[in-house]
């Protein structure tokens, strides 16, 4: 079942991409890139392996995190529950199987879109501080998204309140999704929402390079709205993960301001990257 | 102020000091409720003007990922309890931490979930023992202590046929009125299974037996099971209380000396047959079985499991560490001896119906588990925290039993492959038991929403966990898939941790018991795949006095179609000796 979900979402995003290269980057910056991507990726090297190191460790985690959870975490479920009680059963009003078929797909298919497209929209630049900026700001949403799930343990509003939501569960509606998202979280990590978050993050993006890709940013808007609505209609978290979600993507976009560019190759590694930091600006920061 | 038991005139909303948390004012009343002589009283009520405050419980039950029932009954009842004056709060977690915190810490008001039950009602006795109240494992873990509930509890151990009848009437009946827990419903095992792949026994798919002797089809090679718990995944440990389910994984791992039917029958199993004279089984085993690694099987092996889940410190009596699994059965052993290779004697004190039930455990290598007593000593010296024993804590992969199957890979949290264990007794020709009919056992961890669609896809031929009552109407029957029902005895109930007050009373529990609509849950959360009970015990052991006749003999529900009636429950938490002040909050000494 998970090789077929797998399929699917290759399938989808295997179309979607495409369409969207064409349609928001624009041939111009396809024949740059193919000049310059050797130089871009040689820039961007240190910042994808940092993002692709967190990743490691967060599949890493997936076995080792519920036994340290176990020990160190804190058992909020109740709280959250009391705290907002059954505001996500709001959504009962507005119920409808189409908007369920809208929010399911917007939830796994949107969602992946959303995370990708930048990744290659933002490579396509040439000024590569904004890809950079990117990568490690989804870094920090991954590590410390990881953090809180470790210290947090919370089951989302379809494990408490099953009856209500029966409808529009994802997991009811559509089991086969389950194998895909068990593969990545386990159930009881929901504070923070990371859909949110990330969601939260490209629309950041989006918004600020919206002079590059004006046609990308209402799009990326729309649908991050959608992906952190569609947690909630779906019953997977609690408003407050999808508040804490959003809080967490303003952090991180701050944050990634902050870093990047900080430290310089050339301070790290002596002069062997002399000849490449001469076209690299951001390497010059610190003098 | 005198400084009654009551003190009714303190109630009121208008005494506004500072809040205590119930934690902090139980560990603080703990050094003072010892002595209830009239000075220490006056003492506390100076010092502690609002120990008399709202009903504050916390129900502690698992996520709908794990039981979808439990939750719909706790958040159910959680409605009706704060309908009437008690303010309600959850903790959920998942099955391995939900039994650590209920099993072994006992850190829990009251908790909502399926007891294991059992075929006879002898495991009332593990269940409410007053010794075992400071155990971990299922053993008493209500913490409820009553000296005539335990005298009858032991009485029917040790009578046979009409007699014990009458014993088990008298515990049964005193457990009605006490209400340590309040059982609910029994609900209804229903499995998905393919017919075209394989011969089904209905019945016996209550037992790990169930999956042993069907008749498979043609070219039919691998059992492929679906399974809705991942624990068995993690941990193969037959001791591990925390991750043992339902799941009949562990149980075809391991031989016991006798297996038991879903009727209750004990019948024999690595024991070729046994005597029973006057207090003594007199064993007989098979010969020549080996474990799953090559070692000889033999009685001393048989002898060591014994003295093992007796005390899994082995040879350090003065501090003996019980296995948190078994502890009835083996409770009923006094003593074990090697005749001879194949033959062992157990001294038993109990009758023939409870003694031997003693053969039902699992048998462990010695080779395997000598090495694994001990570890329960800390560095501080003796303790007596079983769950921290080697043998307890180990996750047992891969598991040397000699059962049916033996153990061939796992993927933690996907999946598990057991395979036919060529050397077991059962594939002689001159056994007559079920045996493994095929070379492979797959198990593979689906959702619950997901699994009974396997079998219908034909991509597995069981669902191991018996279905959620929710998806039972929507299998497709169309094809080759059929939904069987098979007995079942485990219960959901509602279980007090009667060392806290206000739980300890049992006019409290009572009155908690009847705020329960028994039938009204059976039909909103079971869609009628349960029928309730006022007892927890198999219906050919229900008294005439306990049976279900439209609602509870006992504890009837205050109200009617899962509505209660305010003023019925206020007068009866009042009658109890309770006190509701004027906003219609219940108030107790907490």
């Amino acid at each position: 079942m998970l090789a077929e979900v797998l399929t699917q979402v290759a399938l989808v995003i295997g179309i979607l991409l495409p369409i969207s290269v064409l349609v928001f980057i624009g041939r111009e910056r396809l024949v740059r890139t193919r000049a310059e991507w050797r130089d871009r990726l040689r820039t961007n090297a240190p910042v994808i392996a940092v993002l692709l190191v967190v990743l490691l460790i967060n599949r890493v985690a997936r076995q080792t995190a519920p036994e340290l959870s176990r020990k160190v975490g804190v058992h909020l479920t109740a709280t959250f529950y009391n705290v907002e009680g059954e505001f996500i059963l709001l959504f009962k009003s507005v119920e409808t199987p189409e908007l369920t078929a809208y929010f399911a797909s917007v939830y796994v298919f949107g969602y992946t879109f959303l995370l990708i497209f930048p990744v290659i929209a933002y490579f396509m630049l040439s000024d590569t501080r904004t890809f950079r900026r990117l990568l490690a700001a989804y870094a920090l949403n991954y590590a410390i998204g990881l953090v809180l799930y470790i210290l947090i343990i919370a089951y989302g509003p379809r494990n408490v309140m099953p009856a209500e939501l029966t409808e529009r569960m994802l997991y009811d509606t559509n089991p086969q999704y389950q194998y895909l998202t068990r593969e990545v979280n386990a159930n009881t990590n929901v504070f923070p929402s990371l859909h949110t978050s990330l969601s939260a993050t490209v629309a950041a993006f989006a918004s600020m390079t919206r002079s590059a890709y004006p046609k990308w940013f209402p799009i990326a808007v729309v649908l991050a709205a959608s992906v952190a609505i569609s947690t909630m209609y779906l019953g997977i978290h609690w408003g407050i993960d999808v508040a804490a979600g959003l809080v967490l993507a303003a952090a991180c976009v701050v944050l990634s301001d902050k870093l990047v560019g900080r430290w310089s190759l050339s301070d790290l590694f002596g002069d062997r990257f002399e000849g490449l930091s001469d076209r690299l600006p951001r390497l010059r920061r610190e003098e | 102020m005198n400084g009654g038991p009551a003190a009714p005139n303190r109630t009121g909303p208008s005494d506004g000091g500072p809040s205590i948390s119930r934690r902090s004012a139980l560990a603080a009343a703990a050094g003072l409720t010892v002595s209830t002589s009239g000075c220490i009283r006056q003492v506390r009520d100076i010092l502690m003007p609002n120990n008399i405050q709202q009903l504050s419980l916390t129900i502690t039950t698992l996520p709908a990922d794990s039981d979808r029932q439990s939750i719909r009954l706790s958040r159910e009842l959680a409605d009706v309890f704060e309908t009437v004056g008690i303010n309600v709060s959850f903790d959920i977690r998942s099955p391995v931490d939900f039994h650590r915190t209920v099993l072994y810490d006992h850190e829990f008001d009251v908790w909502i979930a399926e007891h294991p039950g059992g075929t006879d009602p002898d495991f009332l006795y593990e269940a409410l023992h007053s010794v075992y109240t400071d155990e971990s494992g299922w053993q008493n873990p209500f913490g409820y202590t009553n000296l005539t509930v335990d005298d009858s509890l032991e009485t029917q151990r040790q009578l046979e046929g009409e007699k014990r009848r009458e014993a088990v009437t008298d515990v049964l009946e005193q457990v009605a009125i006490e209400q340590p827990f309040v059982p609910i419903c029994i609900p209804d095992q229903h499995r998905a299974v393919r017919t075209d792949r394989f011969d089904w026994d209905e019945r016996a798919l209550a037992t790990p037996q169930g999956y042993l002797g069907v008749d498979p089809a043609p070219d039919v090679s691998t059992l492929r099971a679906t399974h809705t718990d991942s624990r068995p995944t993690s941990n193969l440990n037959p001791l591990a209380v925390d991750y043992r389910g339902e799941d009949p994984f562990v149980d075809l791992l391991y031989d016991s000396p006798a297996t038991e039917t879903a009727d209750g029958e004990i019948e024999p199993w690595f024991a070729r047959s046994w005597e029973w004279d006057a207090g003594t089984i007199d064993v007989r085993l098979r010969t020549d079985c080996p474990f799953h690694d090559g070692e000889p099987m033999t009685a001393e092996d048989v002898a060591f499991t014994y003295r093992f889940l007796a005390n899994m410190r082995l040879d350090d009596a003065e501090a003996a560490a019980p296995a948190p699994r078994y502890r009835g059965l083996v409770e009923a052993v006094d003593s074990v001896e090697v005749v001879h290779r194949d033959r062992v004697e157990l001294r038993i004190d109990a009758g023939r119906p409870v003694g031997e039930r003693a053969l039902l455990v699992p048998i462990l290598p010695a080779h395997v588990w000598r090495e694994r007593a001990g570890g329960a000593n800390g560095p501080g010296g003796a303790t007596i925290a079983q769950e921290t024993a080697e043998a307890v804590a180990t996750e047992n992969v891969p598991p040397i039993g000699s059962g049916p199957f033996q153990f061939a890979e796992r993927t933690e949290g996907e999946g598990l492959t057991l395979e036919r264990f060529d050397g077991h007794f059962t594939l002689r020709s001159d056994v007559d038991l079920p045996a493994p009919t095929v070379d492979e056992l797959t198990v593979r961890v689906d959702p619950p929403g997901a699994a009974a669609q396997r079998v219908v896809d034909d991509t597995a031929d069981v669902t191991t966990s018996p279905l959620e009552a929710n998806v039972v109407a929507g299998v497709d029957q169309s094809g080759s898939t059929r939904v069987l029902e098979s007995p079942s005895w485990s219960f959901y109930c509602l279980g007090f941790n009667a060392r806290d007050a206000p739980f300890s009373n049992p006019r409290f529990r009572r009155v908690i018991a009847q705020l329960i609509d028994k039938e009204w849950l059976v039909d909103e959360v079971f869609r009628g795949h349960a029928r309730p009970v006022a007892t927890p015990v198999t219906e050919e052991w229900v008294p005439e006095s306990l049976e279900w006749n439209g609602t509870d003999p006992e504890t009837p529900f205050l109200g009617t179609d899962g509505e209660v009636d305010e003023a019925a429950v206020e007068s009866a938490f009042e009658t109890a000796g309770f006190r509701y002040d004027e906003r219609g909050r219940l108030r107790v000494r907490q």
